[in-house]
């Protein structure tokens, strides 16, 4: 009996060893170390040591608690073990995100500077605010039908490449292609195709060089013996600032919908510079969608199918009643990539206008609160949403995570 | 070997130098700023005399990321002997913080400084009283560029006044064309060329710079009438029709450094796409190539048209200023030199100088380009009548001067002259 307690009190003390003292330690000295030599050696320099330096402590510190853990008895030994590995991640995981983004949380009850409390003067800020009313609602906007548009294009897709004799790798890594090119690249390559020159000048944006060169009299400039024949014309389309154009109001379409009536009020309001930037993002994510989908679909065994087509079933049916409920995992494992990634859409804004003329999102929001107007608590209260927009996908996934398991 | 021999005669003359006393020869001065490229090399190029006249070794050294590097040396006290800040800010803080020495300290003559750079330019980089900034260059924004060969051969005359510019718009309109370029879309910063004008408008109407220092502090809001009538003078030129090119649509969707573009573009029968396009003195950089080449001759500039002719002549523009870290001698000599107007006489007639003098009391007509004599009379003319204001939106919070005047501007714009009172009443709302 006092030889159990005994062993219990060793275990704890070599524990407590283990997997705090010696982890602080080597935490600490580490710390110092690189300190001193931040202030000796030059960048570069730096750089060299502390790659092969870093990984050796690493290595180190695994070693060392081993040696202590090893000193345990063997009953005992595997939790701690198991600790040993976790340990050490679970501590970055709680300096590295839990700290700041409970730190985010209490600087969002602060004053610009952060340094009175002012209560929910922020959030009422956050609901009220004209221009953070347009944000959210851009980003509703965008959480639905990006992800909505995303996921049905990606298996039309799937679904239509499946269905392919020959060329189906081939179609499939055409549509996978946008993936390869970062979000600023995109971003410009779809700047040009939206592209805005004042009247006179030639239209390099595709859209605008199409619309002024259509009618009989109209060109997008061209020199012919001399004379310019351009679109500079009552009769010609007008060329259109399309990331400037929060409303339909200035294309010709807004004549037909003069009438008035709730559905044409609601029309005229369409945000067509936010649908311009959205289709950027599904353009981009849809060849994702597309082949994590196919993956899914081949996975579905033939006999189903076949017993599907010899009951009669038609395409569409077969399509909504096995092949649906089949992939229905990979659909909500896709969506729930796309809300996060939506919820993170900074370049495309960015690089695009900015937020100008209502297109914001909230994460360039953030950003300009912070660096631009030097308001730390309403750039914190924008962070803070994100996150709680976040928290029910990352619940979510971890409940359903679970279910699996047991399953 | 020649390299050592000049070593060793370098090095003479150093210990000579040392030992003649309180000569300041072979002592080094260092400056450090943001001037990089053709302007560093012409900087320079600027010491030189001063160097072989009192042996005062003036090193300067311009760096891209120049702000902050300063402050890091700041911090660490391993600070050069001047920084030139590319704005008055800057000076501000550091002197703030106790790192600048007083222009007194260094046995300026103050009275002197205030004549040749005007007293709102000394004001600038004074804390409590102390001036610790020195005005160096300055750019200017209050100009309009126009064409003056596509002028004479229509008769059109150069307006001086805001009648005869509006006058002359309503001319060109009646001929068939369009007399302005205006595109004010700027990534993130949208806006800004529509509170320029504004600021040009402020400056020449009600009580010009009294009442422009107290919309600057809001002590004068934006509902104020003065400021209503700058905005409906502004309206009046971007929603009569066919007075833009392309109209309040190409206003809010060019970008500003295409703007002017219409104006080097001429149509079936010859005609140029706007006349006349106000934009700051940097804007040629943005202009097609074979354009640049004729800027001063072919695309020149006029000062931006009287409004109340009872205030002076105004002037709207920006402008860097240096600070010192130490009254040593050598220093203080430096100090001087920067305030002469030697210095600045030299600086305009170097052949590849850009940069505008903030000094006024030299001849305009040493500039060495054709375009900065035109823009150096303007400024000079303006600071010696003390009507030279820094831009009003760099100077409000950035909640409004980088926030809601420019977004307000853009959606007066879209929205036209009804929506002047929401969009003035929205700023007001929106100044912390």
């Amino acid at each position: 009996m006092k030889q159990t307690q005994e062993k219990k009190l060793f275990t704890f003390g070599i524990s407590t060893l283990a997997l705090v003292i010696f982890p602080l330690a080597w935490f600490l000295s580490q710390a110092i170390l690189f300190r001193e030599l931040t202030e000796q050696v030059t960048r570069n320099v730096l750089v060299l040591i502390a790659i092969p330096l870093g990984s050796t402590l690493v290595f180190l510190l695994f070693l060392g608690m081993d040696r202590l853990i090893k000193l345990v008895p063997r009953d005992s030994r595997e939790v701690l073990e198991a600790r040993m590995f976790v340990g050490p991640s679970i501590f970055m995981i709680f300096l590295f995100l839990f700290y700041p983004a409970m730190r985010t949380i209490y600087l969002s009850f602060k004053d610009r500077y952060s340094n009175d409390f002012i209560g929910l003067e922020n959030y009422k800020w956050a609901f009220t605010d004209a221009e953070m009313i347009t944000t959210i609602r851009n980003q509703i906007v965008w959480l639905i039908s990006v992800v909505l548009l995303t996921v049905f294009i990606g298996l039309i897709v799937a679904w239509l490449t499946d269905r392919l004799n020959k060329g189906e790798s081939f179609f499939k890594s055409i549509v996978f292609m946008p993936m390869a090119i970062s979000a600023v690249g995109a971003t410009a390559i779809f700047k040009f195709i939206y592209e805005y020159r004042p009247p006179p000048l030639t239209q390099i944006g595709i859209i605008n060089g199409i619309r002024v060169s259509r009618g009989e009299e109209c060109y997008n400039n061209r020199i012919i013996d001399g004379v310019l024949e351009g679109y500079d014309d009552a009769s010609c389309e007008n060329a259109v600032g399309w990331l400037q154009q929060r409303d339909l109001s200035n294309l010709p379409i807004a004549d037909s919908l003069e009438s008035g009536g709730w559905f044409s009020n609601l029309l005229i309001n369409l945000p067509i510079n936010t649908m311009l930037l959205m289709i950027i993002m599904v353009w981009m994510y849809t060849g994702f969608a597309a082949v994590v989908f196919s993956a899914g679909i081949k996975a579905i065994p033939g006999e189903i199918m076949e017993a599907g087509q010899i009951d009669g079933a038609s395409e569409l049916r077969i399509f909504r009643s096995i092949v649906i409920p089949y992939i229905k995992s990979t659909v909500i494992v896709v969506s729930t990539y796309m809300v996060v990634t939506v919820l993170k859409a900074f370049d495309i804004i960015y690089v695009s206008t900015r937020g100008d003329l209502e297109t914001n999102l909230l994460a360039v929001k953030m950003l300009d609160e912070f660096s631009k107007y030097r308001n730390f608590g309403r750039s914190s209260v924008v962070a803070v949403l994100i996150f709680v927009c976040v928290l029910p996908v990352i619940v979510g996934t971890a409940l359903r995570e679970r279910e699996n398991s047991r399953s | 070997m020649r390299k050592s021999l000049l070593m060793t005669f370098l090095l003479l003359t150093l210990i000579l130098g040392a030992c003649g006393g309180a000569s300041l020869e072979g002592e080094e001065v260092t400056i450090t700023g943001a001037l990089i490229g053709e302007d560093q090399e012409g900087f320079r190029a600027n010491f030189e005399s001063f160097t072989e006249e009192t042996g005062i070794v003036v090193t300067y050294q311009g760096s891209d990321n120049f702000e902050q590097e300063i402050q890091i040396q700041m911090e660490s006290g391993d600070t050069p002997d001047f920084a030139l800040w590319p704005q008055p800010g800057a000076v501000v803080d550091a002197a703030q913080r106790g790192m600048l020495t007083s222009l007194e300290d260094l046995e300026i003559d103050i009275d002197a400084y205030k004549t040749n750079f005007s007293s709102y330019l000394v004001g600038l980089g004074t804390v409590d009283g102390s001036i610790y900034g020195g005005a160096n260059a300055a750019n200017l924004k209050s100009i309009v560029w126009y064409q003056p060969a596509e002028f004479e051969a229509r008769g059109y005359a150069v307006p001086e006044t805001w009648d005869a510019m509006i006058a002359l718009a309503d001319q060109i309109v009646a001929d068939g064309m369009n007399p302005f370029c205006f595109g004010m879309y700027s990534n993130g910063a949208s806006g800004w060329l529509a509170t320029d004008w504004m600021e040009d408008i402020m400056l020449r109407t009600g009580n010009g710079t009294t009442s422009y220092d107290q919309w600057v502090t809001n002590e004068l809001k934006f509902e104020d009438p003065i400021v209503k009538n700058a905005a409906s003078l502004l309206s009046q030129i971007m929603h009569t029709e066919n007075y833009v090119v392309g109209g309040t649509d190409a206003i809010v969707s060019t970008y500003f450094g295409n703007a002017q573009d219409p104006m080097f573009s001429k149509d079936a029968n010859g005609n140029p796409g706007c006349f006349m396009h106000r934009q700051a003195s940097f804007i040629p950089s943005f202009w097609p190539e074979a354009a640049q080449a004729g800027v001063g001759v072919e695309t020149t500039v006029f000062p931006f048209p009287v409004i109340d002719e009872s205030l002076p002549k105004a002037a709207l523009g920006a402008g860097d200023m240096w600070g010192a870290f130490n009254d040593r001698d050598a220093t203080k000599a430096v100090a001087e030199y920067m305030l002469s107007a030697e210095f600045h006489a030299a600086a305009a007639a170097m052949p590849n100088n850009a940069r505008l003098s903030a000094h006024t009391g030299f001849d305009t007509s040493l500039y060495s380009k054709d375009i900065n004599r035109i823009l150096g009379t303007i400024i000079a003319d303006a600071l010696a009548a003390d009507a030279f204001r820094f831009d009003a939106s760099d100077l409000m919070p950035p909640e409004v001067g980088a926030g809601s005047f420019w977004k307000e501007m853009m959606n007066l714009a879209v929205e036209g002259p009804g929506y002047i009172d929401t969009a003035l009443a929205n700023i007001d709302t929106s100044w912390p």
